[in-house]
């Protein structure tokens, strides 16, 4: 691929030193941190008041069990990402076009294609990134503040750790498919924007558009890849983990979701790709 | 110009380009050679900007062959820095500071034979190394731009509107920049550009685009000495100097003034239009004789619609 590389050590470049991907990295991870914050603050006031009143002993249990204000950090995080990198993807093509920095990319290093693709994975390399903050930071904090264990009611273990944690993973693992295609849409809108508040503007819309849609189709929704994404209408698998761990649903995946949430988000990906890949050979730069 | 046995080093022909309906540009016709300082000028909105866009696969061009070093505007990146250009807004990202662009410019440069220091010095910039470019004024961000584009050594510098936002100082820095360049390291430039005068003073070529093709092309000293000769005199009776002048074969050019006359008076020595005039009655009060010059022919070409 001609001039790749150089494309996305431009990137890595300017990444380094410009505020936008350090707030994609960081931002979701101080949102959970703040959420951990105020949760203890209110279960520790909810103690108080049931100290006093005499409440349930399960549900002070679930309420101290760190699984799951994991989970529900985990939720918080990937919904900020998932609008942090439409936002930064939408951002990131037509600011550099309306400043006119691409410019000087083109015709010195990378073609069109190169450039994009750069950009995808750039965009990738963030996500992983802000997903490795995220997880390691809920992890540890949600440790400090509660206390990790399985879920027991009158001295039986209802679920066991090992298959909380294989649950948090399948989760994890599922609500992570559709990031890339997430990242390709708003790649997609800033090829196809004129400046780059229309970009985010409209990457956003489309993608809280979407988030209305999934729920309005009904079982069309399912093959929206935006349905498995945890997000402000949340249909994806991680919340119904966040349900379980706490022993509250015993539920699990239904296997055509299942199938369907391993297979919708690819196809979307490789259709945004090659849609951003054509359109940005056409566009004047 | 006569550049068949010259290297050119962009050639481009026939190019045309259509916004919707509206024709820009209809075949145009340019070469330039290696090693010449090329102007280009033309009335805004004559497609200048257009022209480079195409020419650097900014854009499509709807019709026409453009070849830069030998490659398609689409692969001008394979040419690994040998081309750059600067845009008559400064390009660059405004959140990087200068020193990050220039470094940034590098990376992007298969040879650095030329440093960033160096660079940084050639430009004058020193003071303004860690300013981010949001924070620059125009003509600083201009000389920041130049400097990122000089980053690597180029053989073809485009740029289009140099001067803009320059103060007096600065274009005197450009022009001697560009001068010295094209003297010692036979860099090629082809600059688009208003100002005619700084284009007289360095240009070795020029090519006026007018109505979307190159109206007149060619080596600036060729061109200046066909151009026609022009004599303004103030006369006491502009009716009988109009009549004189038609007898003796002298071109009339329409004038406002009721006093001023101005004449073309192709290879006439002007001693004898004066003889002329004197002999005839006609007291003359002023004679000036204007020497061709780039914005002369210019306003020729363009029918007296502003520059």
């Amino acid at each position: 691929m001609n001039g790749f590389v150089v494309a996305l050590k431009s990137e890595l470049f300017v990444s380094l030193r410009t505020l936008g991907s350090k707030l994609v990295v960081l931002m979701p991870s101080l949102f959970v941190v703040a959420q951990y914050l105020l949760t203890k603050l209110r279960d520790t006031g909810a103690a108080a008041r049931d100290s006093l009143l005499g409440g349930s002993d399960f549900d002070a249990a679930m309420a101290n069990n760190a699984y799951g204000h994991f989970v529900d950090g985990l939720d918080t995080g990937l919904t900020l990402l998932a609008l942090l990198l439409v936002a930064q993807a939408a951002y990131s093509f037509s600011s550099d076009r309306d400043s006119g920095a691409v410019r000087h990319l083109l015709i010195r290093a990378s073609s069109r294609r190169a450039i994009m693709l750069a950009k995808l994975l750039h965009l990738h390399l963030l996500a992983l990134l802000s997903l490795l903050v995220l997880v390691i930071s809920s992890y540890v904090l949600s440790g400090m503040l509660w206390e990790f264990g399985a879920v027991v009611e009158d001295g039986f273990e209802l679920i066991g750790e090992d298959e909380i944690q294989q649950e948090i993973a399948l989760g994890l693992r599922l609500a992570l498919l559709p990031l890339p295609a997430v990242i390709a849409l708003g790649l997609l809108v800033s090829v196809v924007a004129n400046t780059s508040t229309q970009a985010v503007v409209t990457a956003l819309g489309l993608t809280l558009v979407l988030d209305i849609f999934k729920s309005t189709l009904g079982d069309y929704g399912l093959y929206l890849y935006a349905t498995y994404l945890p997000s402000l209408l949340d249909q994806s698998y991680l919340q119904d983990v966040g349900r379980l761990v706490r022993g509250f649903s015993d539920v699990l995946i239904d296997q055509r979701f299942l199938d369907l949430n391993n297979w919708v988000p690819l196809p979307s990906l490789v259709i945004l790709v090659i849609m951003m890949l054509v359109l940005v050979q056409r566009r004047r730069i | 110009m006569n550049t068949s046995s010259i290297e050119s080093v962009l050639r481009i022909s026939n190019l045309r380009k259509n916004y919707g309906k509206f024709e820009v540009i209809r075949g145009l016709q340019l070469e330039v050679a290696r090693g010449a300082i090329h102007g280009l000028v033309g009335l805004n909105g004559s497609g200048k900007t257009t022209t480079l866009e195409c020419v650097l696969g900014l854009q499509a061009n709807d019709g026409g062959e453009i070849s830069i070093l030998d490659r398609r505007p689409h692969q001008i990146h394979l040419n690994h820095g040998r081309v750059v250009a600067i845009f008559d807004t400064p390009s660059l990202n405004p959140n990087l500071s200068v020193y990050q662009t220039l470094a940034h410019a590098a990376m992007l440069c298969e040879e650095n034979s030329r440093r960033i220091d160096e660079v940084i010095h050639l430009l004058g910039i020193e003071a303004f190394t860690d300013f981010k470019i949001k924070n620059l004024s125009l003509g600083n961000k201009r000389r920041a731009s130049i400097a990122q584009g000089l980053i690597g050594n180029p053989e073809l510098v485009l740029l289009d509107e140099p001067f803009n936002g320059l103060d007096a100082g600065g274009v005197d820095d450009v022009l001697r920049l560009i001068t010295t360049l094209n003297h010692e390291q036979g860099t090629t430039f082809l600059l688009s550009s208003h100002q005619l005068p700084y284009l007289e003073q360095i240009c070795s070529h020029i090519a006026i685009l007018h109505q979307g093709q190159i109206a007149l092309s060619g080596s600036k000293a060729e061109l200046l000495n066909e151009a026609n000769t022009i004599l303004q005199v103030r006369v006491s009776d502009k009716e009988l100097t109009r009549e004189l002048a038609t007898n003796n074969n002298l071109s009339w050019i329409e004038n406002s003034d009721p006093e001023l006359v101005s004449l073309d008076i192709g290879e006439v020595n002007p001693a004898e239009v004066n003889s002329l005039l004197v002999t005839n009655g006609i007291a003359v009060s002023e004679l000036i004789q204007q020497r061709a010059s780039l914005e002369s022919l210019f306003r020729q070409i363009t029918s007296g619609e502003a520059a």
